[in-house]
């Protein structure tokens, strides 16, 4: 009986994953997200990220969605500050609705406009090692 | 003591040219040029070169060379954000704004002094930059050591090169 109750569960739960995924593949991204350049003054084109969408209510760890030039979701980053990343303080139930994930990079940031502290970037790419091409410049 | 001005330029070849003639030179004497640079992921942001010696009069002109990102020259002085003077007090103040990839902004120093700036967005990572303009007097009281320190972030403090390295090397990258 358990197992005729989880079956239409998880039908369920990965139909609503699949919708989200489905919503932010191509930019724009729906409300609340909004344009990272137009919040704060950054380039529209992020050479190695893209452009980049956030909804400014989860700064500043994001998630923030970045696109290609054609418009295509290439990955989901989050910015983590340095000095959060201590015993008192953590990250839970960030969003994740860009869908399947190819690799992850990890690197520090000195900071930019938005998140001016110095933090560490955890990026979800969504294509491919070779298709981080389609966002290097 | 200062014009401010606020320029827009190509970061295409003919600025990365002009800056690499033997003309630099020439314009040493009346433009000195500061660029604002980081690397490709964001990890290391600077003001090159971080630290020179002008004449009264010389005009420093800062362009941002950062593809990815957006900085600011910033004057530590009251006027900007409540900061710490470290500049001369009779001097006026500078802020530039955000600067996007390309764009500059320039200002004319005409009183000797010692000139301490930052990036707003980028303070805390040590991206600052300090001016020599003249020959200003060793113990002018412009900078008394524990009020310099107040409020700046270690990274700044530590990024600063002394003013005897600027006097000995005109310019400190």
């Amino acid at each position: 009986m358990k197992k005729l109750f989880l079956v239409p569960v998880l039908i369920l739960d990965s139909s609503v994953c699949a919708i989200a995924a489905d919503e932010v593949a191509k930019a724009p991204p729906a409300a609340p997200y909004q344009q990272v350049s137009k919040l704060v003054k950054l380039p529209d084109f992020l050479p190695g990220m893209g452009q980049l969408f956030v909804d400014p209510a989860t700064l500043p760890a994001g998630p923030f969605l970045a696109y290609d030039h054609d418009g295509k979701l290439a990955s989901t980053i989050y910015m983590l500050p340095t000095k959060d990343l201590n015993p008192d303080k953590s990250f839970d139930n960030l969003a994740a609705p860009g869908g399947n994930v190819d690799h992850v990079d990890v690197y520090y940031n000195a900071g930019h406009p938005g998140v001016e502290e110095p933090h560490v970037h955890v990026v979800l790419w969504h294509v491919a090692a070779a298709g981080e091409a389609s966002v290097a410049k | 003591m200062t014009i401010a001005r606020r320029e827009v330029l190509g970061l295409g070849g003919g600025l990365v040219a002009v800056l690499s003639l033997s003309q630099r030179d020439v314009w040493a004497e009346e433009v000195v040029e500061i660029r604002m640079q980081g690397r490709a992921d964001g990890s290391h942001v600077w003001f090159d070169p971080i630290g020179v010696l002008i004449k009264p009069g010389q005009m420093v002109r800062w362009t941002n060379f950062n593809p990815g990102n957006s900085h600011t020259t910033t004057a530590y002085h009251p006027a900007n954000f409540g900061r710490p003077l470290r500049m001369p007090e009779s001097a006026k103040s500078w802020d530039s704004d955000y600067l996007l990839p390309g764009e500059s902004f320039s200002v004319t120093f005409t009183e000797q002094g010692v000139y301490d700036y930052y990036c707003v967005p980028h303070e805390q990572a040590g991206m600052v930059g300090r001016i020599i303009v003249g020959e200003p007097e060793a113990h002018g009281g412009w900078m008394e050591a524990v009020a310099a320190s107040r409020g700046l972030p270690d990274e700044a403090l530590k990024a600063f090169p002394t003013v005897e390295e600027i006097r000995a090397n005109r310019t400190i990258r």
